[in-house]
């Protein structure tokens, strides 16, 4: 029988050259197989790794913490002075928006539009960043085990901060809005145009596609068109900064800012259900109901 | 005793590379010590050793990352590989080959990443070369070259090196 004696250094290298031969032609001749090889560890690695990387994240927490109570207090009366113009500015676009959001509930009642469910959520921290330079994403400290799966939306309260990618049983990696591999469906708030938004190499967002006779400006809003991935319609993604028109090309570019600042944020929202508990029981009683004799 | 070793070794990566490290980045760019793990491993303890806890690192890494995982797998372990090969064909390793080892094969890793990514213009992918690649293979091969000379003032790693060879 034919057999390597590891202990050489000649059977050691043709060991290793051999196994890596083999684990590249595995990957590239079975991707799929490989890949769902590995997803079974995945899960019991992942709940290994999270011990570590919870402690070493709320150690972490805990020294920022710190430093922004006691170190960086420096400007905290600008900031007030600041804030409060903001909270007195804001009280008046809250009264005209009641007063906007009354009267859409008048006319939904008269028209008798379906009313949308609000999503279900859970919260989520963040505990990490990519492991690599390449991708813009960040590791929350929930997973598979709390009910997260690839695909779902991530947002705060201001608005959406990207799309989940991979699970563990205790984490998840949520690819940014502003990476170039995401690409979230997108709409123009006033003039209704829709678009593809997505992230640009530099950290910025752009919104593709727009119909060249679309009457798009700067400060225009974009949200969420709910149409297609994890997010519902409405969810704030950017405001437009900049129009692109080439000559000879079939649409339109803006270049956004987005409402979240992804780099700073720390605590998100898997949006587990865009249209919520009540929609989805409904759906499966639809489909229930259609798929009896 | 070793595999304990290995198994806490990797346990404690990813902690240190995606909490820790982006509090040291420089311009945003942090070095991935995952890939000079496995080169410093390669080239202490051999080819096979290098290898396989590359392969660990690599697919352990790739849970906290949104990249491919054939991409990490065979950067890591081919670092670990690598290292372990040209510990044995060369004499003296110093931390200013490992230096360019690393150097080339953060590159390379990086290089191929880029040309997969996906929506990516022309001069996008060369912004994300100089930008992101680059820096960050500069990065690995001056933190390999760090380690591997901190490694030598404080251990025999020569002997280590010999003693792997012959036993």
């Amino acid at each position: 029988m034919w057999m390597v004696n590891v202990r050489s250094p000649y059977g050691a290298r043709r060991l290793a050259l051999g196994l890596f031969a083999f684990i590249l032609a595995a990957l590239f001749l079975f991707p799929s197989q490989s890949q769902g090889l590995l997803d079974f560890l995945d899960g019991p690695v992942g709940q290994l790794v999270r011990l570590p990387l919870e402690a070493v994240a709320s150690l972490d927490q805990g020294i920022s913490d710190v430093w922004q109570r006691y170190v960086t207090l420096q400007g905290v009366e600008d900031e007030n002075r600041r804030l409060r113009q903001d909270i007195e500015w804001l009280r008046g676009e809250n009264n005209h928006l009641r007063e906007s959001a009354s009267a859409t509930q008048r006319l939904t009642t008269l028209l008798r539009f379906k009313e949308q469910a609000l999503p279900t959520m859970v919260a989520a921290q963040v505990i990490g960043k990519d492991a690599t330079n390449r991708y813009r994403s960040v590791i929350l400290n929930k997973g598979e085990s709390d009910g997260i799966h690839p695909d779902m939306g991530v947002v705060t309260p201001s608005g959406v901060v990207g799309r989940v990618v991979k699970t563990t049983g205790g984490t998840s990696v949520v690819l940014l809005v502003t990476d170039p591999n995401n690409a979230i469906a997108g709409l123009i708030q006033r003039t209704r145009d829709e678009g593809i938004v997505e992230g640009t190499p530099q950290g910025k967002v752009r919104l593709k596609y727009i119909p060249l006779l679309s009457g798009v400006r700067d400060g225009d809003r974009v949200v969420t068109s709910g149409l297609v991935g994890g997010f519902p319609r409405g969810l704030a993604i950017g405001t437009i900064t900049g129009i692109a028109k080439e000559e000879g090309a079939l649409f339109q570019t803006a270049e956004l800012t987005p409402e979240v600042d992804v780099n700073r944020v720390e605590e998100v929202l898997v949006i587990q259900s865009p249209q919520g508990q009540s929609a989805a029981v409904e759906e499966k009683t639809d489909s229930a109901a259609k798929s009896r004799p | 005793m070793k595999v304990l070793l290995y198994l806490g070794l990797v346990l404690l990566l990813v902690p240190v590379q995606t909490t820790l490290l982006p509090h040291v980045s420089l311009w945003g760019i942090k070095p991935d010590l995952g890939l000079v793990i496995a080169a410093v491993i390669g080239l202490i303890a051999g080819e096979l050793e290098g290898l396989l806890v590359g392969l660990a690192i690599g697919w352990v890494l790739n849970l906290y990352s949104a990249g491919d995982l054939w991409l990490s797998i065979v950067t890591t372990g081919g670092a670990g590989l690598f290292a372990g090969l040209l510990g044995r064909q060369v004499a003296q390793v110093t931390p200013t080959i490992l230096c360019i080892g690393l150097l080339t094969l953060s590159l390379a890793g990086g290089v191929v990443a880029v040309f997969s990514l996906k929506n990516a213009t022309m001069s996008e992918t060369w912004w994300m070369i100089q930008s992101v690649v680059l820096p960050q293979a500069c990065f690995d091969a001056l933190l390999g070259a760090g380690v591997l000379w901190l490694m030598e003032q404080r251990f025999a790693v020569q002997r280590l090196r010999t003693f792997g060879r012959f036993s």
